[in-house]
This record gives structure tokens, C-alpha cells and sequence, in this order.
């Protein structure tokens, strides 16, 4: 431990660790300040007047008799009915993440293991459809949804974000499989299993981690996206990204930012626990201990 | 009860040829090698039996039933893979106890078997730990005991002692031996060193370029090699091959003249094997040259002479001393040489 090397290091290890603080802080801040401004009333968080009425709720302890008050969600959960939304997002997310990953374990298994050359292609033209811009698909989706009188309704979102999520899965679990090596699925075909026995039995226990991982990002895009849901969805079957910017309001009508604030909170502590919850699962070395070496 | 049968069998890939022609029969219960270099062919024809390559051309007959187009589960082989092929989320246990599982074998039975296999490769007290906590051998006996825990018709092992050291490498030889007379069912070994074929075979089949070059028993490979490269391959060392010019019965090299030999004139390629020639009193042998290099071996020294580009080693007895450079004389008396034609190798005479 007191090795000239080590102690050198001493300094770096300071450095690097108040490197690493101040961008946490710096990172963290507006969640910080979006949490406790949500328990305050807007004339302190948005406040004209002095910036630190948000910090020690002035005008809440006016207006409500305390520094702290639970308007703002009782505002967006019980007046404007967001649970709707929570559950629209809810259903939103659970069948986008669960398609996906079923055709993209599927889809990225089979190209994994295929040896020919369209492979290749049919994984480069995921990447294209993967790097266009989401409003593009949703643009043209548009016309033939209003035709067939699909438009407004939940299983039409989700068609289409399955359609944008899938090239992004079936690539990150294409790569997944590829780490996988062949002769496990060898082995088990040799042991009795049919192809897709091996697949059920052998590959999937070990690619766990890996559908985990890219489930975890299916359900990131499919839980904040905006650009869809917002352009297809009818207002009553709303999910909860598109409801918050309902809150904010239009040029036509005014809304209540305080709601939306709540709303961005109660939006934002499921995903902390999901990433809190799964991130033992996000590990590497899948498959230590299978082969030589 | 397992009577392997390959007719013609060839596998290309576009005008790559893996295995070209490929004829034999294995008998029941026999223990054969398939031996060559990397590429060769011999891991292919193996997952052709297995069934993880496809066939291009030819039959594959187990006990007379063509079984080219049943999938790899319905051979009734069991393998052990070059990297072993562990179920890395599985215990010990579990992995051997697999096969039995997906093949819906009374679970009753299972626990029974499992500890007989894993019994037979010394691996009781590991049942429990993962595949990644073990050591290459132990993980090595691992998938041998998941290829013989359900008796499978035939045993198949591609090149499974290729991953562990020297040492380890000679008492796992020795347990297969053993194994598999224990359990006599049909193996096919798949191996690029000549001293696991020489030992574990009953019939080695030595393979180049996708081409078989001889089968033959072990002593039969070792005696007669039927060409120059299946003669260059087997033995430790491999036999000695000098190029030179014949005529009228006489081989003549750099260094080398050989009498009385049953050859047409012209070109040839002499080999003889280091522990058959000896070493002859100064200048009266067939060979006389300076030493290129000598090397103790404990049990004898090799003594090597350059003939040509050729290194050519004689075995002497462990108490020999020289230095570099002095001259050498060898007898190479004309039973012990093997005649090959200069220009494909093959075989010549008897």
C-alpha cells in the first residue's frame, strides 16, 4: 500500500473521486430539483419574485399553511385522472418490451447462427431503419391508420414501436448470441435436444442477462417515447409522456404546470427502481465456465 | 451394438473440398482414430457421423440404417467437444444429469446414473460447483461423464485431451483407455497427435487433405506406412526420409549410399525409422556424416546428421558422447528401409 507507485496514485484517486462527485451532483441536480419543487405550489417554483421561494416554499406555507403540500398530485391523480395514463404506459410498454424481445431473441438467435450472407444484410438494413428519425415511420403510418380507423388506439402504438424498437434489439441480441459459442448449441443438439429445445434449454439460461439488458432498453424507448404516442394516440388512451405535455398545456388552453411536475416525478421513480432492481442482472461473463480457458 | 458404415461419403463447401471419398466400416465396439493434420478433414467427418454437418455426397450407415438425414438427437451419439461445451448456468450435476433430462429418461433412474458417471471420471466431490469453478481437466471429465451417462450406441470425441497439459494430458489417455474398455461401445477419436492414436486405437485411420492415406492397426501404420507422409507423421520421431537417386540398385545421396536395393532407377525417397539403424564403427557404415546436433533423451541420445535438406536421426545408446561436428557413421542395413516413389510418396515393393 505505500509503494512509491501507490502513493503518486493517492493524488489521481482524489482527483478522479471530486471528478466524479461534482458530475453526479451536476447530473443529478434537476431530478433533485424537480422532486422537492413538486411538493411546492407554482407562484415558489416558478416564482417571478425570488428564486429561493422554491428552496424554502414561501408562498406554499401562504397558500396552503405548509411548506410542503401534495397539490400537485393530487392535481394530476385524482382531478386529471393520470393513473389512465400510468396504465396506458403500463400496457404500452409491457406488450412493446415483450414482442420485441420475443422476435428479437428469435430473430437475433437465427441470424446469429446462420451462416449465410443475408445475415449481414438484413442486419444492415435494421441499423438504417434503426438510425431514422422515429417521426418519419409515424408520418407515414399516419394516412392508412386514419383510413382503417386504427388511429387513437393502444395495440396501434404499439405495432409501431415494436417496429422502431425491433432493429435496436435484434442487433444488441444478434451481438449477444455471437458471444455465445456454437458448440453449446452443438452439445445439447448431441445430448437430445431439438433446435429449439437448445435454444429453450441451454442458450437462453445463459443469454439471460443479455435479455434482461436489452429488455431494459425496449422499455426505456417504449416508456419515454413521445413522438409516437403523442401523434397516435387519442386523448382518453393517453400514455403518461404525452399526458405530462398535455398538463403543460397549449397555446389554446392554459394548463397546470404543477401538475405536470407531479406527473414528471411519479414518472420518473419506477425507472430508478427497475434500474435499481435489475442491475445485478446487467453483467458480463455470461458464459464463464463453458468452454476452455 | 453400434456397426458404423461410411459409403463414399464427401462434403463440400462451393469447390472446397472438407472430406473427399471417404470408405469404411467400423466395427462394433471398436476403438477408432482418426488421425491427420489440422484441416485434414477428420473433425468434419466426425460432425458428419454426428450429424452437425451435412453430407454432400454418400451414405452414412449405422447398423445398416442410412441415418444421414436424422437429426443429430436421433443418432443415438453422445460427444465430448475439443472445448468441452459445458452448461455454464448448471452444476455439475446438472449438466451430466442433461442428456437424461431432454431425453425423458424415467427420473427416477437419474440420480443412479449420474453418480455412476460421474463415479467412473473421479468427479463425486465436485457434483455441486459450477462449471466455471473447476480446472480444465476436471471440466474435461465433466463432459465425459455427459457422454456416458446414458450409454449412448457411439462415442464420439473430438481431439479431448488437446486443451490440457503434458501431464495431465497422459493419465486422462490412460482413463479413456480404460473407459472405454469398460464400457466397449463404438468410439471414434478425433486427433492430431500420433501418440493418442498410437495408444488408444484399435484402428487408425490417418487422413490428408480431406483424402484417407491408410487405415490400418497402430503396428500396421508403424511397420508399413503406406506413403511418405503417413510415414513422416507417425512415430516420435517420425521416420527418417532422405531424397536420392537410384540406379542400378543403388541409393546414392549427400552423404549416403545404400546397396542392393529392389528399386527401379531414378529418383527415390528412403526412409528408415531412428530406432532401427545403429551406429556403425567410423566409415564402414551407409551413412557417414558430420553431427548436426545431438540430444539426450535420458533412455538414449539422438544423434542427427543433415542428408540433402533432410534432418536424419539414429537412436544410440544413453552413454554416447560426441561432440558437434565430428563425423558419424550409421549402418542402415536394407530390411529396415521403406521405399517410397520420389514423386507422390507412395509405397514401393513388398
Amino acid at each position: 500500500m505505500s509503494s512509491p507507485a501507490n502513493r503518486s496514485s493517492r493524488s489521481v484517486v482524489l482527483i478522479s473521486s471530486a471528478f466524479v462527485l461534482v458530475w453526479v451532483v451536476i447530473a443529478s441536480f434537476p431530478f433533485i430539483w424537480t422532486l422537492w419543487g413538486s411538493f411546492k405550489v407554482q407562484a415558489d417554483f416558478f416564482s417571478k419574485a425570488d428564486w429561493r421561494y422554491a428552496l424554502w416554499g414561501t408562498r406554499t406555507l401562504i397558500e396552503t399553511g405548509g411548506t410542503f403540500t401534495g397539490a400537485g398530485y393530487e392535481g394530476a391523480w385524482i382531478q386529471e385522472e393520470f393513473w389512465r395514463a400510468a396504465i396506458n404506459t403500463m400496457i404500452v410498454v409491457f406488450f412493446t418490451v415483450v414482442i420485441s424481445l420475443t422476435l428479437g431473441t428469435l430473430g437475433g438467435y437465427a441470424l446469429a447462427r446462420s451462416g449465410h450472407k443475408y445475415a449481414f444484410w438484413l442486419l444492415m438494413i435494421a441499423l438504417i431503419f434503426r438510425a431514422m428519425p422515429h417521426i418519419t415511420l409515424v408520418s407515414g403510418y399516419l394516412l392508412p391508420f386514419f383510413e382503417w380507423n386504427l388511429w387513437g388506439h393502444l395495440p396501434t402504438s404499439i405495432i409501431v414501436l415494436v417496429a422502431i424498437n425491433q432493429p435496436f434489439t435484434l442487433w444488441m441480441l444478434h451481438s449477444f448470441f455471437l458471444n455465445i459459442p456454437k458448440d453449446l448449441d452443438e452439445s445439447a443438439k448431441v445430448d437430445g435436444c431439438t433446435q429449439f429445445q437448445a435454444f429453450r434449454h441451454v442458450i437462453i439460461p445463459v443469454m439471460w442477462p443479455g435479455v434482461i439488458t436489452t429488455g431494459l432498453f425496449s422499455f426505456l424507448l417504449a416508456y419515454n417515447d413521445f413522438a409516437v404516442t403523442s401523434m397516435l394516440l387519442s386523448e382518453e388512451n393517453r400514455t403518461m409522456v404525452p399526458a405530462i405535455a398535455g398538463f403543460l398545456g397549449s397555446t389554446l388552453e392554459e394548463g397546470n404546470v404543477m401538475f405536470a411536475v407531479a406527473a414528471v416525478v411519479s414518472a420518473t421513480a419506477p425507472l430508478f427502481v427497475l434500474v435499481m432492481f435489475f442491475q445485478r442482472q446487467i453483467v458480463s461473463g455470461l458464459t464463464a465456465g463453458a468452454v476452455k480457458g | 451394438m453400434a456397426q458404423i458404415e461410411l459409403r463414399n461419403v464427401s462434403k463440400r463447401w462451393g469447390s472446397f473440398v472438407g472430406v473427399d471419398d471417404f470408405n469404411l466400416t467400423i466395427a462394433d465396439k471398436e476403438f477408432l482414430v482418426l488421425l491427420g493434420p489440422s484441416g485434414c478433414g477428420k473433425t468434419t467427418t466426425m460432425r458428419m457421423i454426428a450429424g452437425l454437418e451435412d453430407v454432400t455426397d454418400g451414405d452414412i450407415l449405422v447398423d445398416g440404417k442410412r441415418v444421414n438425414d436424422l437429426e443429430p438427437k436421433d443418432r443415438d451419439v453422445s460427444m465430448v467437444f475439443q472445448s468441452y461445451a459445458l452448461y455454464p448456468n448448471m452444476n455439475v450435476y446438472e449438466n451430466i444429469r442433461f442428456p437424461l433430462k431432454v431425453r425423458g429418461i424415467d427420473p427416477k433412474t437419474h440420480d443412479e446414473k449420474v453418480r455412476r458417471a460421474s463415479r467412473m471420471v473421479e468427479l463425486d466431490d465436485f457434483l455441486h460447483r459450477k462449471p466455471a469453478e473447476l480446472s480444465g481437466g476436471q471440466r474435461q471429465r465433466v463432459a465425459l461423464a455427459r457422454a456416458i451417462v446414458r450409454e449412448p450406441n457411439v462415442f464420439l470425441m473430438d481431439e479431448p485431451l488437446s486443451n490440457l497439459d503434458a501431464k495431465l494430458r497422459v493419465s486422462t489417455r490412460a482413463q479413456i483407455k480404460n473407459l472405454s474398455h469398460e464400457l466397449a461401445v463404438t468410439t471414434i477419436y478425433v486427433t492430431h497427435d500420433q501418440i493418442e492414436a498410437m495408444t488408444l486405437a484399435d484402428r487408425v485411420v490417418v487422413m490428408k487433405g480431406g483424402v484417407v492415406q491408410q487405415v490400418g492397426s497402430p503396428t500396421e501404420i508403424y511397420d508399413r506406412p503406406a506413403n511418405a507422409f503417413v510415414a513422416s507423421f507417425i512415430g516420435s520421431p517420425a521416420m527418417n526420409l532422405m531424397e536420392g537417386q537410384v540406379s542400378g540398385g543403388v541409393f546414392s545421396a549427400a552423404h549416403v549410399e545404400i546397396r542392393g536395393l529392389n528399386a527401379p532407377d531414378g529418383p527415390l525417397t528412403l526412409g528408415f525409422r531412428a530406432e532401427d539403424a545403429a551406429l556403425a564403427p567410423q566409415g564402414s557404415g551407409q551413412i557417414t556424416a558430420p553431427i548436426y546436433t545431438l540430444e539426450l533423451l535420458g533412455d538414449a541420445t539422438m544423434i542427427s546428421v543433415r542428408v540433402g535438406d533432410a534432418l536424419v536421426s539414429v537412436k544410440a545408446d544413453k552413454s554416447y558422447r560426441a561432440e558437434i561436428g565430428d563425423m558419424v557413421s550409421f549402418s542402415i542395413p536394407n530390411e529396415i528401409c521403406h521405399l517410397f516413389n520420389a514423386k507422390d510418396g507412395a509405397r514401393l515393393g513388398d
